[in-house]
C-alpha cells in the first residue's frame, strides 16, 4: 500500500510541475525577497542616519510656548480599562505640548470605566455641536471636567462599535484641530510624542504653483514611530521609568520582530516614500485628509492599514502630492501577548486584515495610476507578505514530498537552508545594530545581548509560529468565520500577574 | 605552507565552480550573512563600549571644567568691582594641560553654553569672556569652515550661544542655503547676532522658510531682547517669497502693526487662497475695523476656509456693523462650520445688541442651531 502511494506520487505530473515551480520560480522569488531585505536594511540605514543629523540641533523645547504650534487631538478609545483607566488619561494629559486636547471615547464599557472618569476628573454632561463627518455608532453624552487643570480633557459615552475603529471614527468626529494623534489608551507614550511626530508635518515647504495658485506641496498626512514592549519595563503612574526587554520570550521575540519591522522595514520605506501603514498603536494624521478618506472602517481586520490606504489612494485621485513619515524613536510602549492563544488570535486578525485589504483595494495593485502606492506598497505586500506564508508553506510539504519519495539532495539541502538561515539572523541583527545607532533604549550589555540571542532562535520557534496563525488567518478570510474579540482585561503597570489582551494593532510587517 | 593553502584554496575553487548556479548563489549568500552579522555584533559591541568610555571620561573632565568656571567666574571676586571687560583670569588655571585636548575644549564649550543658559547679566558676559579667552571660538569658527553641515549648524549654535558676531559674508550665503536645516540654523544666527539689520536676509531669501523655521525664527525674535523690530508690511508689499510674507504677516498680527493693515488687505486680491485666508486672519487679530467691508464684500466668491477667516475675523474686530450678516449666515447657511464660526463670533460681540439677537434666536431656532449656541456659550467648551 505505502509502495503503491509513493509510486504514486512519483509519477504524478502534478507533483513533477510543482516540483519543477518550486526548483526555478521559488528561488528566484526566495532570493529577490532577500534581495529586498538588504535592500531595504540599506535604505532604512540612510534614512536613520538622515533623521538623526537633521535633528541633532533642533531645539524640540521651542515649541512648547509657540503661539504658531498647529493643535493636535489625541484620540484614545477606551473599551472595559476601569483598571488603568485613571492613571493612562492622566498620562495623556501630561503632553509635552502647547496646543492639544485628549478625547477619551468611553466605547460602551461595560465595567465602571465611565463612572471613574467622571469621578477623578470632575466631569459635567455638556451641550456639545458636532457634525458627523465619520460613521460611528451613537455617541450618548460628552463630558467636559469643570475643573480647569483638565480643560484639555473631553470624555465621549456612546454605544460600543465592536471595534477600535468606530470609537476613533467617533472620536475624530469631535476632534477640533487640524492633525489628530490615534492611540490605545492603555499604551505608554513618551512625553514628546506630539512634538516629535508633528515635526514631519511641518518640515514640508509650501509650494503654490505662481500661475494657477494651486497648492503644489508635498503634503504630510500622516507619520509614526517605532513601537516596544512594555511588559518588562518599570512604569510608575503611567511613566516608563526604565526600559528593559520582556522577561518572557513570546513577548521578547515580538520586541525583535517590532524593532526589525519598524527600524529597518519601516524606515527603509520612508526613505522612498512608500510606508505602507502607520501603526494602530500610535500615529498622527492629518484630520481634513482623514475625513475625505472616510476614517476608519469598523468592518476592516486591519484598520490602520486600510485608512492609510484610502488616505494615499486619496490623494493620488485628486492629483495631490503627498508623504507619509516615519521616525526611528520609540514613543510608544504597548502590552505585547504573553500567551500563545492570545498572541495567535491576534496574528490570524492581522492577516486575515492583509488579505482583506488587498481584496478590497486590489485594483491599486499594479496600478500605475496610482504611482507608488500600486507599482511599491502594494506588489511588495502582495508578493513578500501576502503570498510569502503560502509559498513558504507550499515548499515545506513540497520538502515532505521529496524526503518521502527519496528524492531530496541533502547536502544542497542543508547549503539552501544555512542559507535562509544566516540571511534571517544578518538582517535581524542589522535591524538590532541600526536601533542601537539611533537612540540606546537599554541600559545593560546583557539586555541588547539577551534580545540579539533571538534571531537565532527565531527561526526555530517563532517564525513557525508566525506561519501557522498567519495560515489560519487567510483561512478564516477565505471561509469568511467570524472573529472572536477578545475580552481585554487589565490589572495595571507592574503587577505580572496580569493576564491582558492586544489591542489590535498594525501588523510591524515582518521583515525576515 | 603557501603552496598547501593554495592548494587548498583552488580545490575548493574547483569543486565550487562545478556546483549549480543556484547553490553557487547560496554559498556566497551565507558567506556574505556571516560576515555582515559578525561586523554588525562588532558594531554593537564597539559602539556601546565608546559611548561607555566617552561617558566616563567626561564623568571625570566635567567637575574639574565645572570648578575652573566656578572659581574664574561664578566666585570671581573682581566681578562686582571691576568692567567685565576688565576682568582677567588666572591664565595658569585656564593653560591646565588637561584643557588641552581637543574632545576636552569641545566639552568646555557645552559646559559654558549651558552656565549661559542660567545666567545673564554680568555673569553671563564674564562667561563669555572666558569662551573668547580661552580662545575656544576657534574651534567654533573651525567648526564653520567644516564641509559637513550639521557640524556647520554646530558652530552657528555655538557662536550664537556665545553672541560672537559672524561677518555677513560668512553667514548670509548660507541663510539661502539648499540644506533646509543649515538654512534655518543661519538665519536664527543672523536675527540674533545681526545688531543693525537682522531682518537683512528676508530682502534676498528664495529659499522657503518651513513651518518649523517659523516656529524657530518667531520664538528668537519675541523673545531676543535689543532687537529693533521694523514694519513688516514692506515684505508683505514687496517680497516674492511667499514663506516670508506669511511669516511677516504672524509677526504684524503679534506686534499688533496698525500701519501694516493697508499692506496686508492688498493680498485680499492674491490668487492663492491659503494666502488669503492668512491676511483676512492677520486682519482679524488687528482688529481692522477699515477692513470689515471689504470682507464682507468678497466673502460670497471665497472657498470655504477664508468664508471660516472672514466670519472670525467680523467676530474679532466686533464692531457690531454685521451683526444681521452673522445672524444670516447662522441661521441659513447649510454648511455646519460656517454656523457654528457666526455664532462663536454673535456671541464674541457680547453687546446689548448682540446678547438680544442671540437670546432670541435661542428662543426660537430650531434645535440644531440651539444647540449650537449652548456649544458656543458653554466656557467649559474652548
Amino acid at each position: 500500500m505505502m509502495q503503491a502511494i509513493r509510486n504514486w506520487i512519483i509519477n504524478s505530473s502534478v507533483l513533477e510541475s510543482l516540483g519543477l515551480f518550486y526548483q526555478t520560480v521559488v528561488f528566484i522569488y526566495g532570493t529577490t525577497l532577500l534581495a529586498v531585505y538588504a535592500i531595504l536594511a540599506v535604505m532604512s540605514l540612510i534614512s536613520i542616519r538622515r533623521y538623526l543629523k537633521k535633528n541633532a540641533s533642533v531645539d524640540y523645547g521651542i515649541i512648547l510656548e509657540s503661539p504658531l504650534a498647529p493643535g493636535i487631538s489625541v484620540v484614545a478609545p477606551a473599551f472595559n480599562e476601569g483598571v488603568t483607566i485613571i492613571q493612562n488619561v492622566r498620562s495623556l494629559l501630561t503632553f509635552n505640548y502647547p496646543k492639544f486636547e485628549v478625547i477619551i471615547i468611553n466605547d460602551g464599557s461595560t465595567d465602571d470605566t465611565l463612572e471613574k472618569l467622571i469621578t477623578e476628573f470632575q466631569l459635567v454632561h455638556v451641550e456639545y455641536a458636532f457634525r458627523e463627518k465619520l460613521n460611528c455608532m451613537p455617541i450618548q453624552r460628552i463630558f467636559k471636567s469643570t475643573n480647569t487643570a483638565y480643560d484639555k480633557l473631553l470624555v465621549i459615552d456612546k454605544i460600543n462599535g465592536k471595534s477600535k475603529a468606530d470609537g476613533s471614527n467617533a472620536g475624530i468626529n469631535l476632534a477640533k484641530y487640524d492633525y489628530y494623534l490615534c492611540t490605545d489608551v492603555d499604551c505608554i507614550l513618551d512625553k514628546d510624542t506630539l512634538i516629535k511626530l508633528i515635526k514631519p508635518f511641518m518640515d514640508q515647504p509650501t509650494e503654490v504653483d505662481p500661475k494657477t495658485g494651486e497648492d503644489r506641496s508635498k503634503r504630510v498626512i500622516a507619520s509614526g514611530a517605532t513601537l516596544r514592549m512594555v511588559n518588562s519595563c518599570d512604569v510608575d503612574e503611567g511613566l516608563l521609568i526604565r526600559a528593559r526587554p520582556p522577561r518572557r520570550f513570546l513577548p521578547r521575540f515580538q520586541e525583535m520582530e517590532y524593532i526589525r519591522a519598524f527600524v529597518l522595514g519601516k524606515m527603509g520605506w520612508d526613505l522612498i516614500n512608500s510606508v505602507p501603514n502607520v501603526s494602530g498603536g500610535l500615529g498622527m494624521f492629518d484630520t481634513e485628509i482623514s475625513v475625505k478618506a472616510g476614517g476608519y472602517d469598523s468592518k476592516s481586520f486591519g484598520e490602520d492599514m486600510d485608512l492609510i490606504t484610502r488616505m494615499c489612494s486619496y490623494m493620488k485621485s485628486n492629483n495631490k502630492r503627498y508623504a507619509v513619515k516615519y521616525v526611528p524613536l520609540t514613543l510608544c510602549w504597548t502590552e505585547g501577548p504573553t500567551t500563545l492563544k492570545v498572541f495567535g488570535r491576534q496574528r490570524s486578525r492581522w492577516a486575515r486584515g492583509l488579505a482583506q485589504i488587498m481584496s478590497i483595494h486590489r485594483k491599486i495593485l499594479f496600478n500605475p495610476r496610482f504611482g507608488r502606492l500600486g507599482l511599491i506598497v502594494f506588489t511588495y505586500n502582495f508578493f513578500f507578505e501576502l503570498l510569502a506564508p503560502l509559498i513558504e508553506f507550499g515548499g515545506i510539504l513540497f520538502y515532505i514530498y521529496l524526503i518521502i519519495t527519496g528524492q531530496i539532495n541533502w547536502p544542497y539541502a542543508i547549503i539552501l537552508i544555512v542559507f535562509v538561515y544566516t540571511f534571517s539572523v544578518m538582517i535581524t541583527t542589522l535591524a538590532l545594530l541600526w536601533d542601537q545607532l539611533s537612540f540606546k533604549y537599554y541600559k545593560t550589555w546583557g539586555e541588547v545581548i539577551g534580545l540579539c540571542l533571538m534571531a537565532f532562535l527565531e527561526p526555530f520557534l517563532y517564525h513557525p509560529l508566525i506561519l501557522f496563525f498567519a495560515l489560519k488567518g487567510y483561512f478564516n478570510f477565505i471561509t469568511n468565520r467570524k472573529h472572536v474579540w477578545g475580552n481585554m482585561q487589565r490589572q495595571g503597570f507592574g503587577n505580572q500577574k496580569k493576564k491582558t489582551e492586544p489591542k489590535p494593532e498594525a501588523p510591524p510587517m515582518p521583515a525576515a | 605552507m603557501f603552496s598547501s593553502l593554495f592548494n587548498l584554496v583552488f580545490s575548493a575553487y574547483e569543486q565550487f565552480i562545478y556546483l549549480p548556479l543556484f547553490i553557487e548563489i547560496a554559498i556566497v549568500f551565507i558567506y556574505i550573512a556571516v560576515f555582515a552579522t559578525v561586523i554588525a555584533y562588532s558594531v554593537i559591541l564597539y559602539k556601546r563600549w565608546k559611548a561607555y568610555v566617552e561617558e566616563k571620561r567626561l564623568a571625570f573632565i566635567s567637575p574639574k571644567i565645572e570648578q575652573m568656571i566656578t572659581e574664574q567666574v561664578l566666585l570671581n571676586e573682581n566681578l562686582e568691582r571691576l568692567p567685565v571687560e576688565e576682568i582677567e583670569f588666572d591664565r595658569a588655571a585656564l593653560d591646565d594641560p588637561a584643557f588641552k585636548h581637543k574632545w576636552v575644549r569641545q566639552a568646555i564649550i557645552d559646559i559654558i553654553i549651558q552656565y549661559r543658559r542660567n545666567f545673564r547679566g554680568e555673569v553671563g558676559e564674564l562667561l563669555r569672556k572666558l569662551y573668547i579667552d580661552m580662545d575656544l571660538g576657534k574651534e567654533s569658527f573651525d567648526k564653520l569652515k567644516n564641509i559637513r553641515w550639521e557640524i556647520q549648524i554646530k558652530a552657528l549654535t555655538e557662536l550664537t550661544k556665545m553672541d560672537i558676531t559672524i561677518s555677513d559674508v560668512t553667514i548670509l550665503p548660507l541663510t539661502n542655503s539648499l540644506k533646509p536645516e543649515l538654512r534655518a540654523a543661519a538665519r536664527n544666527a543672523y536675527v540674533q547676532l545681526s545688531k543693525n539689520e537682522p531682518f537683512k536676509f528676508f530682502d534676498i531669501a528664495t529659499e522657503p522658510l518651513l513651518p518649523w523655521d517659523q516656529l524657530e525664527l518667531f520664538k528668537i525674535i519675541t523673545t531676543t531682547k535689543e532687537i529693533s523690530i521694523p514694519n513688516f508690511s514692506r515684505w508683505v508689499s514687496y517680497s516674492d517669497n511667499k514663506s516670508i510674507v506669511s511669516f511677516c504677516l504672524k509677526l504684524i498680527a503679534h506686534y499688533d502693526q496698525q500701519s501694516a493693515i493697508p499692506a496686508v488687505m492688498g493680498l485680499l486680491n492674491n490668487k492663492d487662497h491659503m494666502f488669503r485666508a492668512d491676511a483676512i486672519n492677520c486682519l482679524g487679530k488687528l482688529s481692522a475695523e477699515q477692513s470689515e467691508s471689504k470682507l464682507i464684500e468678497i466673502y460670497n466668491t471665497q472657498p470655504l476656509i477664508c468664508q471660516l477667516e472672514i466670519l472670525k475675523a467680523i467676530g474679532r474686530i466686533a464692531s457690531g456693523r454685521h451683526l444681521e450678516f452673522l445672524k444670516n449666515e447662522f441661521l441659513y447657511s447649510y454648511n455646519f462650520d460656517i454656523r457654528m464660526n457666526a455664532a462663536r463670533s454673535l456671541i464674541r460681540h457680547n453687546t446689548p445688541i448682540s446678547r438680544a439677537m442671540v437670546q432670541e434666536m435661542l428662543e426660537t431656532s430650531e434645535e440644531e442651531a440651539k444647540l449650537i449656541i449652548k456649544h458656543c456659550q458653554n466656557p467649559l467648551i474652548k
